[in-house]
């Protein structure tokens, strides 16, 4: 049988089959996982924005059921921003920000208070930026930089400016090292404060 | 090849005479690509260790039945089959890790040691010293990516698991470098350079 001409096609068929079947399988089981977990870092990195207290032992199922409670989401009057509310009372907003980083996407949230211009923080849930340089921004340190700070209300409402240089109360420093990263980042941030502010302000 | 090699030879290839990457000098992609933090090679080589046992394993099992002209089209079907089982557990279970190795997981399928394995031993001995072989070969390249991670990570982070460690993390000046691609040319190429050293070294000795 195994000299037959048909006999390779048939073999490969089967064993490719065979492995298939299992990886579809596996996949199905767990694609609800893999999707609730796509949600919860961005669910986390909206909580991480606003002024909301999270307990720090907080399991996921508790910051999911914190953001169902707290967080709605974005209406035609929020400028695609997600609206933290008390009741009625609107506490901040959630903006969804990503474009392209050096290597890769870079996605996150800036935290907006309700004020409409000053800046409660600012989260990444995706990059994939060099460890120790374009990574930094997603540490602290960067993004500490951003609370308190505000969307200028004309020209250019944010920028990223280098170390060198003085920052002001609608900018920040970059981090060193990382000049290709924080082009980018200043490139969509930038775009799409601009945007938000032509809708809210 | 033929005859059955016994256990100890095998972890002794796999391990140091063969060694994959001081030796071989195979699988250079990723050891360049993901050595960076210690935690993030770690669960690599765990990954790699997993498929090239796994799949010399199959390869072997299957060896009888396949033809030898699309045998390489099996071994890679095989190799991307385990690979994703890895991957697909790793975006259920471990989001964060995941995230972080980004598309080095998916490039285990081309990593050279695994098909190197899968076709020098897997395909002409029977399923458990293929497994055994495949194993030790993994963890031959494993500890030779760990001791480089640990250079790079300490030097260019002065963290080691993410930790900042005393000295490291305050007096010493970083050196960026090291966890940027061309630390990981240099440490590398120190790395092959003291290890075929000193394998030279003992193959001298035992003379």
């Amino acid at each position: 049988m195994k000299n037959k001409p048909w006999y390779p096609i048939a073999y490969m068929f089967a064993v490719t089959l065979f492995f298939s079947s299992i990886i579809i399988g596996l996949s199905a089981l767990t694609r609800d996982r893999v999707e609730a977990n796509q949600k919860l870092a961005f669910e986390k990195a909206v909580l991480d924005v606003l002024p909301i207290e999270v307990p720090a032992q907080a399991s996921n199922l508790e910051l999911h059921d914190l953001y169902v409670k707290l967080i709605q989401d974005p209406t035609p009057s929020s400028g695609s921003a997600y609206i933290y509310k008390i009741g009625n009372e609107i506490k901040g907003y959630a903006l969804p920000i990503s474009g392209k980083g050096f290597w890769d996407e870079i996605s996150g949230v800036v935290g907006i208070a309700p004020d409409k211009k000053t800046i409660t923080g600012i989260s990444f849930y995706k990059q994939n930026e060099t460890p120790g340089l374009g990574a930094e921004i997603a540490q602290l340190p960067f993004r500490e930089q951003f609370v308190g700070k505000t969307i200028a209300k004309t020209g250019a409402p944010f920028n990223i400016k280098p170390v060198s240089e003085q920052t002001d109360d609608n900018s920040v420093h970059a981090v060193t090292g990382a000049t290709q990263t924080s082009i980018r980042l200043e490139k969509f941030l930038l775009e799409q404060l601009e945007i938000w502010r032509k809708a809210m302000m | 090849m033929a005859s059955e090699a016994s256990t100890r030879t095998i972890m002794v290839k796999g391990l140091w005479k063969d060694n994959p990457i001081f030796r071989q000098v195979l699988g250079i992609c990723s050891t360049l690509a993901v050595t960076n933090l210690v935690l993030n090679t770690m669960v690599m080589c765990i990954a790699l260790v997993f498929t090239t046992a796994l799949s010399s394993f199959t390869v072997s099992l299957l060896r009888n039945h396949t033809p030898r002209r699309i045998r390489m089209m099996v071994q890679t079907l095989i190799i991307a089959f385990y690979v994703i089982l890895v991957d697909i557990g790793l975006k259920a279970f471990w989001p964060e890790m995941s995230e972080n190795l980004g598309p080095y997981v998916g490039l285990i399928i081309t990593n050279c040691i695994v098909m190197g394995r899968c076709e020098a031993f897997a395909g002409s001995n029977s399923p458990v010293p293929s497994f055994i072989d495949g194993f030790y070969s993994g963890v031959g390249y494993s500890f030779i990516l760990v001791i480089i991670a640990f250079f790079r990570e300490l030097l260019g982070m002065g963290t080691l698991f993410g930790y900042p460690m005393p000295f490291f993390s305050t007096i010493w000046d970083k050196w960026i470098i090291m966890v940027m691609p061309p630390g990981a040319f240099f440490a590398l190429a120190l790395v092959i350079w003291l290890f075929r050293t000193i394998s030279a070294d003992s193959e001298e000795d035992s003379k």
